[in-house]
Order: C-alpha cells, then sequence, then structure tokens
C-alpha cells in the first residue's frame, strides 16, 4: 500500500491517528504532520511514524495557512489515505484539501477499511440517528477521526527518522489575539462516572441535587445542549451531543434528559448508562442499560440512601 | 463591500423520521423539508451583516432537489433575493458535489465577495461544504465563527476553538463557515413570509452554470444508511410494583457488582 499521511492538531491525537494507520494496513509507511514543534514531530515518530513535519501554530496567522503546502506535497507524493484530526482546524484543512485533491472526505470515519483502491467506511447522519456505510475508489481519501477512536501505541524514544516542516502561504488570514478559554476546573471527557442533567430540571438551583449525587459517587456533572446553550446554567464545556463532547466513560447517569439523537451521539461509547426520567416513553429509556421510570425528586434522595445505607 | 450569499440546505427534518425495528433503515416518508436549523442563525447573521458593511444585497444561495420549495422560507428570513439549482442528480450528492455547484453558482450571480456557510447542515454534519468552496474559489477559509464584525474594509471574525477563541482579521473575499452562536434565529413574522414573495427566488440550473452532471458526479457510492443497533441491556428496575427505594437500591448493588462503583 502506499503511504499513510496522519495530519494533526497535538501529539496526542497524532498518536491517536498512527495507531489508527497501522490497524488499517500494518505496512504502510506513516508520515506525519503535526501541529507543534520539532519535539512533537520527533514525538510523533516515537509513536511509529517513518518521518514527520512539524507545523507550528503561526503567531499571527491561522494554521489552515499550510493547506497550499500540504495540497502541494499530497499531489506530489499520493498517499493512499491521509487521516486527520476531527478539530475545527484539522477538519477545515482536511475538507480544502479534499477540494483541492478533488478527493473523497470521511467526515468523523469509524471503521474505516481498505480492498485494493476502495476505501470503505462508516459517518452518521441525522444527528446520530443512523450510520451511513459508504465507499470510494480515489487515488488519495481522506478520514478525520476522533481524539480516542484508537488505542495509541507507547513511545518508542529509539526510533528515529526525517523531521522538517512546511511553509506557511503568504496570504493566509490575520489572528490579531487569541484569548484563551478561562481554566476549566471540570474535564468531563476524562471523568470516569458522569452524572448528566437535563431539561426535566426545571431550575438552575436543582441542579446542586445532581451535584450532590455526583460527590457521592465520585462523578462530574455533565448535562444536555439546552442546560448550557439556552439557559446557560452550565458551562459550554459540560455539555454531551453531537456539537458537544462525545465521551466515553464508565458511567454515564442521565437524569431529566429526554435522549434525542443529538445527545445519545455523545455518549454512544459508554460503558455503562443508566436513565432517570419521568417520562416512560423518553427515548432514552430504550437506550440505557439501567433506567429507572420516576422523578428525579424522588430517584435521587432514593439514590443517596441506598449508597449510604 | 459586494454581495453576501449565505449558503443554506433544504433538508429533511430529523424530528418526524421514523427507524424501521426490524430492518433498521430509515422511514423518511412522514419527514418534510426544512432549512436546515443551523443555516436559519447563518442566514440571520448575513442579514445583520449586509446592514452593518452596508453591502450591495445579501442573498440566500442552495441546491439538491425540489429546492424550489425552500426559497419562499428562505426569503422570510430575510435576504433580498435567492437563488435555487433544483436537478435530480443532486439526489446523491455528496460535499464535493455540494461545493462544486455552489461554486459555479455563485460565479454566475457574480459580485460577490463574502460567502457564508453553517458549519454543518443537519443531515449530513460532514462539516466540509464551506472549506471545500473557499479552496475551490481559491478564497480563504475561516471556520467555526461565532461573532462577525465589520472593520474598515475588513472584517472582524472570532473562531471558537477547543482551547478560546481566535480573533481573525481578514479582507474579503472570504468564505466564512459559522456556528449557531453567530447570530439568534427570529421565527419570520407574518409580515416576513408576505414580504417574501415580493422577492425574486432565481432558478440556475447546471448546463446554464456551466456544468454537466459528469463534472459533479458524487466521490462516494452508499451502501446502507441503517439505525445502530442498541447494544445497551434495557433493563427496567422500577416495573410495577417496585419502589423507587427498591430500584435505588438494586441499581446501586447492581452498579457495584459490575465494579463500577
Amino acid at each position: 500500500m502506499r503511504d499513510i499521511w496522519v495530519i494533526a492538531e497535538n501529539l496526542p491525537w497524532a498518536a491517536v491517528l498512527i495507531a489508527g494507520a497501522q490497524t488499517i494496513n500494518k505496512e504502510a509507511k506513516i508520515v506525519a504532520f503535526v501541529n507543534g514543534g520539532e519535539s512533537e514531530a520527533k514525538g510523533a515518530i516515537a509513536h511509529g511514524a517513518s518521518s514527520a513535519f512539524f507545523l507550528p501554530l503561526p503567531a499571527n496567522a491561522i494554521w489552515e495557512g499550510y493547506v497550499p503546502a500540504l495540497a502541494e506535497k499530497a499531489k506530489a507524493d499520493k498517499p493512499a489515505l491521509i487521516l486527520l484530526s476531527a478539530s475545527r482546524r484539522c477538519r477545515d484543512v482536511a475538507a480544502q484539501l479534499a477540494a483541492l485533491l478533488d478527493a473523497p472526505c470521511f467526515s468523523e470515519g469509524k471503521g474505516i477499511s481498505v480492498s485494493g483502491d476502495c476505501v470503505s467506511g462508516n459517518t452518521m447522519v441525522f444527528g446520530g440517528l443512523a450510520a451511513k456505510n459508504a465507499s470510494a475508489t480515489a487515488e488519495t481519501v481522506l478520514v478525520t477521526m476522533g481524539a480516542k477512536d484508537y488505542e495509541p501505541a507507547s513511545a518508542d524514544a529509539s526510533r528515529s527518522g526525517p523531521v522538517d516542516t512546511l511553509p506557511l502561504a503568504g496570504n493566509t488570514p490575520a489572528v490579531t489575539a487569541r484569548k484563551p478559554k478561562e481554566s476549566q476546573s471540570v474535564n468531563i471527557g476524562e471523568a470516569a462516572k458522569i452524572v448528566s442533567v437535563g431539561r426535566g430540571f426545571a431550575d438552575q438551583a436543582d441542579i446542586e441535587h445532581a451535584r450532590t449525587l455526583a460527590r457521592a459517587i465520585g462523578a462530574e456533572v455533565a448535562c444536555s445542549r439546552p442546560i448550557a446553550e439556552f439557559f446557560k446554567w452550565m458551562p459550554e464545556e459540560c455539555y454531551v451531543g453531537i456539537s458537544g463532547q462525545q465521551i466515553k466513560p464508565q458511567l454515564y447517569l442521565a437524569i431529566g434528559i429526554s435522549g434525542q439523537a443529538q445527545h445519545l451521539y455523545g455518549v454512544r461509547d459508554a460503558k455503562t448508562i443508566v436513565a432517570v426520567n419521568k417520562d416512560p416513553e423518553a427515548l432514552f429509556h430504550q437506550n440505557s442499560d439501567y433506567y429507572i421510570v420516576g422523578d428525579w425528586k424522588e430517584v435521587i434522595p432514593a439514590l443517596l440512601k441506598a449508597i449510604n445505607g | 463591500m459586494k454581495k453576501i450569499a449565505v449558503c443554506y440546505k433544504w433538508v429533511l427534518s430529523d424530528t418526524d423520521i421514523r427507524v424501521n425495528e426490524k430492518s433498521r433503515e430509515l422511514d423518511l416518508e412522514k419527514s418534510k423539508p426544512q432549512v436546515s436549523e443551523y443555516d436559519r442563525n447563518t442566514l440571520a447573521a448575513g442579514v445583520a451583516l449586509k446592514a452593518q458593511a452596508g453591502a450591495s444585497a445579501v442573498v440566500g444561495v442552495t441546491c439538491g432537489t425540489v429546492t424550489e420549495g425552500s426559497s419562499k422560507d428562505a426569503l422570510s428570513r430575510g435576504p433580498d433575493a435567492v437563488y435555487y439549482l433544483d436537478d435530480a442528480v443532486m439526489a446523491s450528492a455528496d460535499s464535493s458535489t455540494t461545493s462544486k455547484v455552489l461554486a459555479a453558482m455563485i460565479k454566475n450571480i457574480g459580485d460577490v465577495d463574502v460567502i457564508l456557510c453553517s458549519e454543518a447542515s443537519s443531515d449530513e454534519f460532514a462539516q466540509q461544504t464551506g472549506p471545500r468552496l473557499a479552496a475551490l474559489l481559491g478564497y480563504p477559509s475561516v471556520s467555526g465563527v461565532a461573532a462577525i464584525s465589520v472593520a474598515g474594509d475588513s472584517l472582524t471574525l472570532d473562531r471558537k476553538m477547543a482551547d478560546g477563541t481566535e480573533v481573525v482579521s481578514v479582507k474579503p473575499p472570504v468564505v466564512i463557515s459559522t456556528v449557531p452562536e453567530v447570530k439568534d434565529a427570529p421565527i419570520p413574522s407574518v409580515k416576513d413570509i408576505l414580504g417574501a414573495k415580493k422577492k425574486p427566488a432565481n432558478a440556475l440550473t447546471l448546463a446554464g452554470i456551466g456544468l454537466s452532471a459528469d463534472a459533479v458526479k458524487p466521490l462516494f457510492t452508499i451502501n446502507s444508511v441503517l439505525a445502530p443497533e442498541s447494544k445497551r441491556k434495557v433493563v427496567r428496575l422500577n416495573p410495577e410494583g417496585t419502589s423507587i427505594d427498591d430500584a435505588a437500591k438494586a441499581l446501586i448493588k447492581q452498579l457495584s457488582t459490575d465494579g463500577i462503583l
């Protein structure tokens, strides 16, 4: 097989994409392009790339300015596959590269397999309601992938390979400021246990009951989109769903969340899902491992009693 | 500033889609087309930008099948005119097809120097059309834009990134992909709906914009569209006659047994 490229938002994600490339084809040579400096490029080699390019975030321009150089190189090198982080910058790069190469691109492709020149895989449609299985035969096929789609191999510092960089296009849009987010005290992406709240909570103050339960079982608190985006009762980083966080905790305890496809998509990889909803018809029940039909005002105290007693 | 074009997609509403429990196929029969929800925000942002920048016009642009029916809905959301391309070959369109057709439509409309797209559509959610369009037109792509303001002959764009905000300054021409926060989308009033009837809805054809059906062939072959099988246990812990207290005890015991608590 011809080379597989990985283009990544950061080194940990590059390691995941490299593991993906090795899963798809063990023999292919992997060329990595990583946002960062020389040490990130060397890190990609330690994780299994044969050679690597570092693409530092320009201080005064957008990172997507590497697209023309990447496209020129892709046209010359003709990689069979280009795997990219499904991050904002890399998704933009993926689509621009795909257009410049007149190539197909799987967005958040799952189960990617290659047979001869034909690449197949799944993408989700209608907010996670269904998976579309599609195939494409092309010189180069692009795929964006999630940050946890594959288990990265541990780094082998003894590996070596050539490291280089690429030029930024001259007419790249200017960046006048970067304002980091205020530091978040929670990282629901890493939490093993999550208690999540939805519109079944009619008042912001009521969320405190969910927090009490979360503390009792050592969980973080997340929410559905309306709680963060419309009511702004919780920070945006806390909402789970197709346009929010996609997480895979050991336990996802959904309280007062109806269970729309867009929300379920964010927890489809959770090990165990528990739903609590007073509506017996709530979609979440049929998509849970265990469910209790009941009002959280009764269920949360009962759970606390069961934990403590 | 010249014209602002807002691309929108005429999609099936997902709320009326049912899943056939046996075949796992989707039953789309009851589902009606609508302006993709995210595109309503983008249309509102285009209308606001026209006022702020003093652009000559803001137009809606769409391509697909049965798109003629979209024009009144789109026009009621504020653009001065709509251009639609309605062709059966678009039934199998992927992001590649759509962006090629939109690029040719925008060239045909002429004098467009700001193009707005929602970052994603509510059906495919591929998040490719805006950046693909930018690459095809040779314009810069700025995606994830949550706020747009005018500064002289440049636009200031706030990009929502995973770790914060990136403030970008760019002179048109540019393709901007927006996130829903870019602008609230009010529900069109009766006046807006009546006014829409008086605005022009222009039909374009593939031949008219210089494209053959072959030039816009999709790059993907679709094998199946199936709802995933639920691998969940779906155990109700409080069937008739079981109290909430007993269900809560059963849950905590089960989670301990499973090694989760």
